[in-house]
């Protein structure tokens, strides 16, 4: 008898719960193909080693990059290798909750669960990640009063208002920390003549990014390739230089909560105030987001205990709970 | 004429019985809120938290902080 699953597919990792388990896996979504026979040669963390550093016939790509399904195929080979990984095999198809983005299209949307269907799940269920955040994070969801969680994911940011477990208010734009390396990576080129590759922009940002000034500041030396002459070359950067380069997507996600405050009814708004507003995702991690979302809004911003494991928790528990909590579907609902 | 009455009302009840057999059991709404609600409490959440709270202090277990999976940014 398979056990069900609870599956975060996230743009940047995955990571599965168990029915009665816990978390049993949790890696970079990333997939490694041979480009002329299509083989799969890699998943997880080991493909994430091989981003910018293949040869030319194999290739390390994130399906799920921009929350687009950007290959139904390949995404579909990621489900499949995730669900034989964590033991289902075609004689074990178990239920399956699948966390996706609230901007997630129709299209998208049956993408996803045909392809966990296709890779051997029984029935393939989808949760809005705000809402499994809310779950995962121990919010008190369940009663009258306004929660407010802002989750900021690998490429998208999403902010609900959640009151007697239903969602009142929802705001997600398409940007997250994807773009916030993109946007540094762009600033090396542009300012320092230098490229960068996407996993050293991330460096950068965990090692000096900050979305306002923070304590103990340092400088980074970056190592890239000089456009010019095509010879390595190394650059510092300041933590003033990354707030200016990434400043545009973090105003963006900024004005996406403003966006979901003003959206909310009034009756809520002022719990907010008393409560404050949780962060989860892992883009909730860049050093002084919660200040400067505190800053623009005047609401207090918490930590979620568990920032990367909130959602999978959550729509975990929806799985342990499933005949009760089926309504939390996105099928359901609409 | 009354053996057709009779026949008749066999049918009928025949037909009544098997369409409230098949109709769906339909739960009351008040009974299918409280119990979404209750599956929500901190109460039942509590269960998923401590499975999970375990694995955290046992860096064999997962990812660790310097790894991928966990240390990205991005989820």
């Amino acid at each position: 008898m398979a056990r069900d699953l609870a599956i975060d597919l996230g743009t940047a990792n995955t990571l599965v719960y168990m029915k009665g388990k816990g978390i049993v896996l949790n890696e970079p979504s990333v997939i490694a193909l041979n480009r002329q026979t299509g083989e799969v040669l890699a998943t997880g963390r080991e493909a994430w080693q091989m981003i910018g550093r293949t040869p030319g016939y194999i290739v390390a790509v994130r399906p799920l990059r921009g929350v687009a399904i950007t290959d139904l195929e390949i995404t579909e080979r990621m489900i499949r290798l995730l669900l034989q990984r964590v033991g289902v095999s075609r004689f074990t198809r178990p239920k399956v909750v699948i966390c996706v983005p609230s901007a997630i299209t129709e299209v998208e949307r049956r993408a996803v669960t045909d392809a966990a269907r296709r890779a051997g799940a029984a029935d393939a269920q989808l949760i809005e990640q705000p809402m499994a955040a809310a779950i995962g994070a121990d919010l008190p969801i369940d009663e009258p009063v306004g929660n407010m969680v802002i989750d900021i994911g690998g490429g998208t940011s999403e902010t609900a208002v959640i009151s007697l477990g239903g969602v009142v208010a929802l705001e997600a734009v398409r940007v997250g920390s994807f773009d916030i390396d993109a946007a540094i990576q762009a600033y090396v080129r542009r300012e320092h003549g230098i490229a960068i590759g996407e996993r050293t922009a991330e460096e950068v940002k965990m090692a000096i990014g900050s979305a306002a000034p923070t304590e103990d500041e340092s400088q980074a030396e970056v190592r890239g390739r000089d456009l010019m002459t095509g010879l390595p070359k190394t650059v510092v950067l300041t933590p003033e230089e990354i707030r200016f380069a990434i400043e545009d997507v973090v105003s963006s996600i900024i004005a996406s909560v403003v966006r979901c405050l003003a959206k909310a009814p009034p009756e809520l708004a002022q719990d907010f105030l008393v409560r404050g507003m949780y962060l989860v995702g892992g883009g909730g991690l860049l050093h002084g987001l919660a200040t400067r979302i505190e800053q623009e809004t005047q609401v207090p911003v918490k930590m979620s205990n568990m920032p990367l494991e909130a959602v999978v928790l959550g729509a975990g528990h929806c799985i342990e709970h499933y005949d009760a909590l089926k309504n939390m579907f996105m099928g359901a609902r609409r | 004429m009354i053996w057709v009455v009779a026949v008749v009302l066999v049918v009928v009840l025949i037909g009544a019985f098997l369409v409230l057999r098949r109709r769906p059991h339909q739960e009351p709404g008040v009974v299918k809120f409280r119990r979404h609600i209750d599956a929500l409490s901190s109460e039942s959440r509590r269960e998923v938290m401590d499975r999970v709270r375990p694995t955290e202090k046992r860096p064999d277990n997962g990812p660790g902080r310097d790894e991928p999976g966990r240390d990205e940014l991005g989820r």
